[in-house]
């Protein structure tokens, strides 16, 4: 992937930044005004316990679910969650346009069934952005071949091993150019012996220099991968900072024992 | 899917193209003609000799409907025929849907107070038919001495014809049927052990059917009664249409109609005992069943199936429109399609052809029989169908709309393609039900006057009854369709299926 536009615009070289995020569902207060800033180019991991807001954070970055106050600004698009209006044509616009900012992989994939692999890869670029199909379809071979999947473009989805399936389901993130991926636990649906197989896809996007935001339990895989580690508790950010002192050296004892029960849990 | 989007897109355009058609079709009619006033004329179609369909040329004929041509002919008028049972005429021409009734309508003071009534075109009589061989049933004296005696005699008769008034004055009780024919079918049967009937039509049937397990027994009373065309009060062509019978007294016209069907001229108070026996000859029921083949398979081709398609593809959108009403979130538009829903699937299909077709009129809604058929066939397989849908819908993983909204689309374009054709895998089985239903729903739509495959059999039947033959015809037709469509929905899920993990 050579066409990785580099920053110019007032962010510096800030590709994501959110701010005081906050999400409840009914009386469950999920998010407690989280932020979140991912130099460009950098590989963000998002860990801790179950139910602490991981994909909550990262599903309110793609707008798959709405923060009921706080900013996202990804690139050069923002938008301030707590004066979008609540429906109507121009909430739909800015959700739209910050949505386009991203692409996200699914853990369960949720690859398209009817669609073949490269009818997945290309949904996106030929029905939203409106690109012309010959180029669609030469940019979505390039990246099954990049994903290794160059033989499988005709298959469907439930012809393939769930490792195959996820590496289609980020192939069709890729296709749509975003600003930013988002990965919310890409391998924890998957079997053992498949999980290497798309870390190493995900390791390689990021020496490529995509811009990354990943939630995995893969805690050794994190800290090789990782420039900036958020270790979230019960909706806040309790711990943040390089992979080598969040993981290495954590400071805080929450994250202290969190990484103790994850990584010899006995 | 794209195919679903196309079928429904034709089904459009042949909906507005039909009747355009068809308007064509009436122009360049009107072309020659030119401005003559259209009247349009309520007859059975089913009432041999006065009106009926001719077993070789199928065309609507009959002594009845040669007299209103006359009449038209004389008063300068344009006619359409509409076909419809006795029990409904009235209430078409009380719905407007119908200028005049042609069909030996008998004068009755009834009548006389409501509609417009003509000059006596006809003079006739009452007779007593039983089966073969009873005894005792010779006079309606016999008949009220049954009642007397606590067995009345039960009467087959259209319930709305002065003849079930005779009937019942007499005494009988009424079994309630659509037509003459079926009345004679019942008294053969033996639920019925008689009826009462005009002689004339007593006797062609007999003549033109060869049935001999019946017969007449005696008059119904020596008075005699008297046959007019009937308008609605205040109609001027009524006026028209007296001044026309007149001249076509005087000129023999009208003699010479009548000599045409009966061998002498009812169209005067004491003609000559009336012969039908030059009319129609009894045919076989090789011939019969030949004879109505093609009218059948015709009806078929151009009434019940393009009615099915066209009611299923609206009946499709209405219900796919109702399922994301009640998916919607929105309290209104859930309750709006819930009611709907619920008001279709609790009420008969027949009850909601009488209110589109009888019923809107009174409130300023008058939709041609066509329209009536599709509008009340499309509601009701919506009705059906919204829930199919619906269920459909939901079948599919919500991810399957988080993925559609990450690549860019918005609801629509979720739901077209991505949603719904993977909720066609769901919905296609039961959507066949629905469709195949419908096909075989369209043999209601006598009641709205439309003459598809069933009402065709009808016809052929009012001139033979041939039943066995001619219904068999009927529902090798049904059913060879019904196959067919059977076969499409196999390769619908054969597609459809193709990319599921089997
Ligand atoms: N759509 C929803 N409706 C109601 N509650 C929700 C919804 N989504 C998430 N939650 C709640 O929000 C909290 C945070 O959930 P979230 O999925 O963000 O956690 P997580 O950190 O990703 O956990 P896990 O590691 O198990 O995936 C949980 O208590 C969860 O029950
Ligand atoms: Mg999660």
């Amino acid at each position: 992937m050579t066409d990785i536009p580099q920053i110019t615009n007032d962010m510096g070289d800030l590709r994501v930044r959110a701010r005081g995020l906050q999400k409840s569902f009914g009386d469950n207060h999920v998010l407690h005004g989280i932020d979140l800033d991912v130099a460009a180019g950098t590989t963000s991991v998002l860990i801790g316990p179950s139910g602490s807001g991981k994909t909550t954070i990262l599903r309110s970055l793609n707008v798959l679910e709405r923060p009921d106050s706080g900013t996202i600004r990804i690139d050069d698009v923002e938008v301030d969650f707590a004066t979008l209006p609540d429906k109507g044509g121009s909430a739909r616009q800015q959700i739209a346009a910050l949505r386009a900012q991203s692409g996200m992989v699914f853990q369960a994939h949720n690859l398209f069934p009817h669609k073949t692999v490269i009818q997945n890869v290309i949904e996106g670029p030929v029905q939203v952005q409106k690109r012309p199909l010959e180029q669609a379809v030469d940019e979505a071979k390039a990246l099954l071949d990049q994903v290794g999947l160059s033989d499988k473009a005709d298959q469907y989805p439930f012809q393939l091993s769930g490792g195959q399936q996820q590496r289609v389901g980020i192939a069709r993130a890729l296709a749509l150019k975003p600003r930013v991926m988002l990965f919310d636990e890409p391998t924890s649906a998957l079997d053992p012996e498949l999980v290497g197989e798309v870390l190493s896809v995900i390791k390689e996007l990021a020496a490529e220099g995509w811009t990354t935001v990943l939630v995995t339990h893969e805690i050794r895989f994190a800290e090789h991968v990782a420039d900036q580690v958020l270790f979230l508790d019960e909706g806040v950010v309790v711990e943040r900072g390089p992979s080598a002192q969040v993981i290495g050296d954590p400071r805080e004892e929450r994250t202290q024992q969190f990484l103790k029960r994850i990584l010899d849990p006995a | 899917m794209r195919h679903a989007v196309r079928l429904l897109v034709l089904a459009f355009v042949g909906l507005i193209v039909l009747p355009a058609g068809s308007a064509t079709a009436t122009t360049t009619h009107l072309a020659q003609a030119d401005d003559r006033p259209v009247v349009r004329v309520g007859t059975e179609g089913v009432y041999p000799p006065f009106s009926f369909h001719d077993a070789k040329t199928n065309k609507l004929t009959g002594f009845d409907i040669d007299v209103i041509k006359a009449v038209a002919k004389k008063a300068g008028w344009k006619l359409t025929f509409v076909e419809t049972t006795f029990d409904g005429i009235f209430t078409a021409l009380d719905a407007k849907r119908i200028d005049v009734i042609a069909n030996q309508v008998t004068r009755n003071p009834e009548r006389e107070a409501k509609y417009g009534l003509g000059t006596t075109y006809t003079y006739s009589r009452g007779v007593i038919v039983v089966k073969k061989g009873t005894t005792g049933i010779k006079t309606l004296a016999d008949i009220k001495k049954r009642s007397d005696d606590d067995d009345p005699v039960t009467a087959a008769e259209s319930v709305t014809t002065s003849w079930a008034d005779v009937a019942r004055k007499a005494g009988a009780k009424i079994k309630a049927v659509d037509g003459f024919s079926e009345a004679a079918a019942l008294v053969v049967r033996g639920d019925a052990d008689l009826l009462i009937n005009d002689n004339i039509a007593a006797l062609d049937y007999l003549n033109t059917t060869g049935k001999d397990d019946i017969e007449i027994a005696g008059d119904a009373g020596d008075e005699v009664s008297e046959q007019v065309l009937a308008f609605r009060k205040d109609d001027p062509r009524l006026e028209e249409s007296n001044k026309a019978l007149a001249e076509l007294k005087a000129d023999g016209t009208l003699a010479k109609i009548s000599e045409k069907y009966f061998k002498t001229d009812v169209t005067v108070e004491n003609s000559g005992d009336v012969d039908v026996s030059g009319g129609r000859a009894a045919r076989s029921d090789t011939e019969v069943a030949k004879d109505a083949a093609w009218p059948m398979l015709k009806k078929l081709l151009i009434a019940t199936i393009p009615i099915t398609i066209i009611s299923f593809a609206f009946g499709l959108m209405v219900a796919v429109a109702a399922a994301l009403a009640r998916i919607s979130g929105s309290r209104v538009l859930s309750a709006i399609a819930k009611a709907y829903i619920s008001i279709i699937r609790g009420t008969p299909l027949l009850v909601q052809l009488f209110i589109v077709f009888y019923g809107l009129p009174e409130i300023g809604i008058k939709l041609s029989p066509w329209t009536s058929a599709i509008l009340a066939l499309s509601l009701n397989v919506g009705g059906y169908a919204a829930e199919v849908v619906r269920a459909a819908i939901l079948s599919v993983p919500r991810g399957q709309f988080e993925a559609a909204s990450t690549v860019g689309m918005g609801y629509w374009q979720s739901l077209r393609r991505i949603v719904f054709p993977q909720a066609a895998r769901i919905a296609v089985p039961p959507l066949s039900n629905t469709a195949i239903s419908l096909l075989k729903d369209t043999s209601l739509l006598a009641v709205v006057t439309v003459t598809e495959l069933t009402q065709e059999a009808r016809f052929a039947a009012a001139n033979s009854g041939a039943y066995l033959v001619l219904y068999g015809v009927a529902a090798v037709y049904y059913w060879v369709v019904c196959v067919g469509m059977s076969a499409v929905q196999g390769r619908l899920e054969t597609r459809l299926n193709r990319f599921v993990a089997r």
